[in-house]
């Protein structure tokens, strides 16, 4: 198999276990959506701003797996989805730093998991999602110099 | 003919798993509810606790201050976490 090939497989292996991350915890979200407002309303510093980041997040989520699909708008949606990783998980870092004792406002089963595990999980999606970054501009790239050449 | 089947036929199959396992799960994740003693008005208050508190654990939950119970009374188990 060619360095493209393969390539080319893990950019869409990656973009299937965004899409499904994002849209399981978006629906997560949004089917006990009341249950996320009130944990977003204890979180510090956004509490002001939870009514509007219970709605913008799972709605951002959803945009972000749809793009992903997009080849044109493949590596903007890696981009957007380490930026949202990377902004939750600084926050969370942040806040326990300050405070021991926050309410999950993830979805679903994720909830479930220990802060430092849920750091863990988003790392890890993270590197997928700068992997993906790194891979769809070097084909991008690669494309490019084919059809001048 | 195979990537446009995939490009259609992936996307819609991890969607599919998604909401499924959204909905799957949701049943599953019982989120343990907590009352508190709120001293400022007299009254017992029940509230979702955190992930993670239930009846076992080394460091208590609280909520405001306040120690979070299994119950509505003094007498009923006082929620705990393994993790602080």
């Amino acid at each position: 198999m060619s360095f493209k090939g393969i390539h080319s497989k893990l950019v869409t292996l990656f973009s299937l276990l965004l899409t499904i991350l994002f849209v399981y915890t978006a629906v997560s979200k949004l089917v006990h959506l009341d249950l996320f407002q009130w944990r977003l309303e204890r979180m510090p510093y956004i509490s002001p701003y939870a009514s509007l980041i219970s709605w913008v997040v799972p709605f951002l989520e959803l945009v972000i797996a749809g793009i992903l699909w997009f080849p044109k708008y493949q590596t903007m949606a890696f981009y957007a989805s380490f930026i949202l990783l990377g902004l939750f998980t600084t926050y969370i870092i942040i806040v326990l730093k300050y405070s021991d004792s926050i309410p999950c406002s993830c979805g679903g089963v994720i909830s479930a998991l220990g802060w430092k595990h849920h750091i863990l999980l988003n790392i890890t999606f993270m590197v997928l999602a700068l992997l993906g970054i790194l891979w769809t501009k070097k084909q991008y790239n690669m494309q490019s110099h084919q059809n001048t050449t | 003919m195979k990537s446009n089947f995939l490009k259609l036929v992936l996307p819609a199959f991890a969607i599919l798993l998604a909401v499924g396992l959204a909905f799957a799960t949701e049943e599953k994740v019982t989120f343990q509810q907590g009352h508190y003693y709120d001293t400022s008005v007299q009254q017992w208050k029940s509230i979702p606790a955190e992930a993670g508190c239930d009846e076992d654990g080394e460091y208590p939950c609280l909520h405001d201050g306040y120690q979070l119970y299994s119950l509505p009374s003094f007498g009923s188990t006082p929620l705990a976490k393994d993790e602080p």
